[in-house]
């Protein structure tokens, strides 16, 4: 198997809408991370693109409709798609692209365009339910939600202004970031937990935003990169994980998946304390307690210690385990699958020491990104280091 | 491996009705939107040079998929709204299988001095004739009624 | 440090914020379009016989032999043992709260003033944590929580269609809790 060095990353600007197409920005990002690795679109072998339902474009087939944005013209081309899970699953796909030896050089662009989705965003996610047993009873995907983090809750005893720290530390840790929807300087606690009650436990200021974006990735062969840096940033592991369908016959408190993930990725990495051995992370962080839920998934606590370090200011930037250094979704924006800008662009820019305000002090060597998504069941993880 | 139980009676199984009603907003982009704002004030249509390669991008684009560059609003141009048929089709059912009372005529038009081409319809006095490598030009909408979107291209007549 | 490092990456964010005035007074072009694409889904053993108990008023469970589950919503294979499933077992129509939401809410994302109480049951005679999603009703919100005991609340036999909504929701089981 090959190693894999990141030559550069790009993203646009996240809002709930943007006037360009989903072709329009993918080209956008996939310019700028050209831009970054220094290297031409010609010199791109291959080109894997990222997007979740289809619904959100309206676009069927969308992988088909934005090849050309994404520089895949001619080109041995994939769309991967697993949901919420895509944002670390493309970039998955772009890595074994290059591991296996079929590329050198494999662009990874992601895309989302939730704005043009009427009446809501919320009405395509209707049709990703069974629609024999759970459809009828017209289920909203923040009840879903709501439903998963009380069950965290209840199990660990976790308070609420615990939870509500995640989206204070995330939306200021997005003030620094040029992409950013909901930066926030100010925000507090009371802020979160006085915001709009959408579904109980579930505030208006625990979920991130439905947003327009696009995000690309650029992986090189470890020996090609060469020419490039002499101290590229690798993919050391990676791992994916999918627990049943079924989701109300396994109790919801902890994502097994995620763990089982997380393990694969580590054992490829040779981690073996990922508490001492892992800098920093990016875990998915859609709603608020879901970065703490990721946490404990990815093994970087006990179960239900996640709030307890958050409290304690472990996970701020400064901290000793800096989480969603981006500002994660909750800050930046969740155009679903683009959230590959947070979740590995941003590991990059961090490891590389080019994340300019956001850049997380005392050098880091190693991070790790995860993704998730379906009904709760898709874990999707890549550690980087440098 | 197959199921323990079997349904042998017909008229026995179950079918649960369902939809996916899911309605949506294109926003042009940001080539879209420069040609049919263009479109709406005009009775010309919009096409974008790639200067590296030549390319004349019809409907134009913000880039070329080719040279993998961005197209500056200076490399944009004015084009006739009119073209020549490379293919057509005479279609005698509607999307829902029904005959049509007058058959519809669908061609792809090659746009004069570009390198693009349109999916329009055709309307002509003789359905049945052919419509291969004829000149066409759009009709458009009136002015005032014009929207922004591709219906403001009524149909082509054949010059 | 590089002048790089310093400004930081991405180094600019691309893309035009088109807000919803933007579009109410048409700023932006923009063109509508509305799916409609109607389905008939095949149900399948398993749930067809799901539906039609239900429609009398019973809860279903398949039992799988080799890891001895008894799963609700039925199965005709267990994705444990990736083998079928070997015979039905009639559940209780009581259970016990899993998990829960209190929605403000529609499936649409607007607001609605009256929560609509939501969760997971876990259904009497099937495996732990084996059950399904439902609604809630005839107790004061406040009160739903974890570990409730509950009953299901049926439809009029008259008014049942052999759907999971032949349920009307479930109640708190009198003498249940505690
Ligand atoms: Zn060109
Ligand atoms: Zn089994």
């Amino acid at each position: 198997m090959n190693d894999v060095a990141v030559l550069g990353g790009g993203m646009t600007l996240f809002r709930r809408r943007l006037k360009e197409t989903g072709k329009e920005l993918s080209f956008q990002a996939a310019k700028m991370a050209l831009e970054e690795a220094g290297i031409d679109n010609s010199d791109i072998d291959m080109v894997v693109m990222g997007s979740a339902p289809c619904a959100f474009d309206g676009i069927h087939m969308k992988g088909e409709n934005l090849l050309d944005g994404a520089g895949a013209k001619d080109k041995p081309y994939v769309r991967v798609f697993n949901g919420g899970g895509t944002g670390v699953f493309a970039p998955i796909a772009g890595w074994w692209h290059v591991a296996s030896g079929v590329a050198d050089m494999v662009m990874v662009v992601c895309e989302e365009k939730m704005g043009g989705c009427y009446p809501h965003p919320q009405t395509a996610f209707q049709t990703i339910w069974d629609p024999i047993l759970d459809r009828p009873l017209t289920p909203n995907l923040v009840w879903l939600f709501a439903m998963e983090m009380n069950r965290y809750m209840t199990k660990h005893n976790i308070k609420k202004e615990d939870i509500a720290r995640v989206a204070v530390k995330n939306k200021k840790n997005a003030v620094g970031h040029p992409c950013a929807q909901l930066p926030d300087e100010k925000i507090t606690v009371d802020d979160v937990l006085n915001s709009e009650m959408m579904a109980w436990p579930v505030n208006r200021l625990d979920i991130s935003p439905p947003s327009d974006g696009a995000s690309a990735l650029i992986f090189c062969n470890e020996k090609k990169a060469r020419q490039f840096t002499d101290d590229p940033v690798l993919v050391d592991g990676v791992g994916w994980n999918i627990a049943s369908s079924m989701w109300t016959n396994r109790d919801l408190y902890f994502p097994q998946y995620v763990a089982n993930a997380a393990r694969m990725a580590y054992k490829m990495a040779g981690i073996r304390n990922p508490r001492k051995e892992i800098d920093f992370a990016e875990p998915y962080d859609p709603f608020t307690y879901k970065e703490l839920h990721h946490m404990e998934g990815l093994l970087l606590c006990d179960k239900g210690e996640a709030p307890i370090l958050t409290r304690e200011g472990v996970t701020e930037r400064d901290g000793d385990m800096p989480i969603c250094p981006s500002g994660g979704l909750l800050g930046v924006g969740n155009p679903i699958a683009a959230t590959m800008g947070q979740k590995i662009c941003e590991l990059y820019w961090q490891l590389a020491g080019k994340a300019g305000k956001r850049q997380i002090p005392g050098d880091p060597q190693v991070g790790v990104g995860q993704a998730w998504g379906d009904i709760m069941q898709m874990g999707t993880v890549m550690v980087l280091r440098r | 491996m197959t199921f323990l139980e079997k349904q042998t009676n017909p008229l026995d199984p179950v079918h649960y009705r369902g939809n996916l009603q899911v309605d949506n907003l294109y926003t042009s982009g940001a080539a879209g939107d420069r040609f049919f704002k263009h479109l709406m004030e005009n009775d010309t249509f919009l096409a974008s040079e790639c200067k590296e390669c030549g390319t004349v991008f019809f409907p134009p684009r913000l880039y070329c998929e080719d040279c993998f560059v961005e197209i500056p609003e200076e490399n944009w141009f004015e084009v006739p709204a009119a073209g020549t048929v490379r293919l057509f089709t005479r279609a005698k059912l509607n999307t829902y299988g029904e005959k049509l009372e007058e058959p519809k005529i669908i061609a792809l038009i090659d746009i004069e001095d570009t390198d693009g081409a349109h999916l329009g319809v055709i309307k002509s006095d003789e359905p049945d004739k052919d419509f291969m490598g004829k000149k066409v030009e759009a009709v458009l909408r009136p002015k005032k009624d014009r929207e922004g979107t591709i219906k403001d291209i009524l149909y082509f007549q054949v010059l | 440090m590089t002048e790089e490092k310093i400004q930081g990456h991405p180094k600019y964010a691309p893309g035009t914020h088109v807000s919803s005035k933007d579009i109410r007074e048409k700023k932006v072009t923009y063109t509508w379009w509305e799916v409609e694409a109607q389905y008939a889904y095949s149900v399948g053993p398993a749930n067809s016989r799901f539906l039609k108990e239900l429609k009398k008023g019973n809860i279903v469970a398949r039992k799988c032999k080799p890891c001895g589950r008894v799963i609700v919503p039925p199965r005709m294979f267990c994705e444990h043992c990736y083998g079928p499933t070997d015979e039905w077992v009639y559940l209780q129509d009581t259970g016990q709260v899993e998990t829960f939401s209190r929605s403000y809410l529609d499936p649409d994302a607007n607001r609605i003033e009256d929560p609509i109480l939501v969760g997971v049951v876990s259904i009497d005679g099937a495996s732990p944590k084996h059950g399904f999603m439902h609604y809630f009703g005839e107790m004061d919100p406040e009160d739903l929580h974890i570990g409730m005991k509950v009953k299901a609340v049926w439809k009029p036999e008259e008014e049942r269609t052999g759907s999971i909504r032949d349920i009307k929701y479930f109640k708190p089981l009198e003498g249940g809790d505690e």
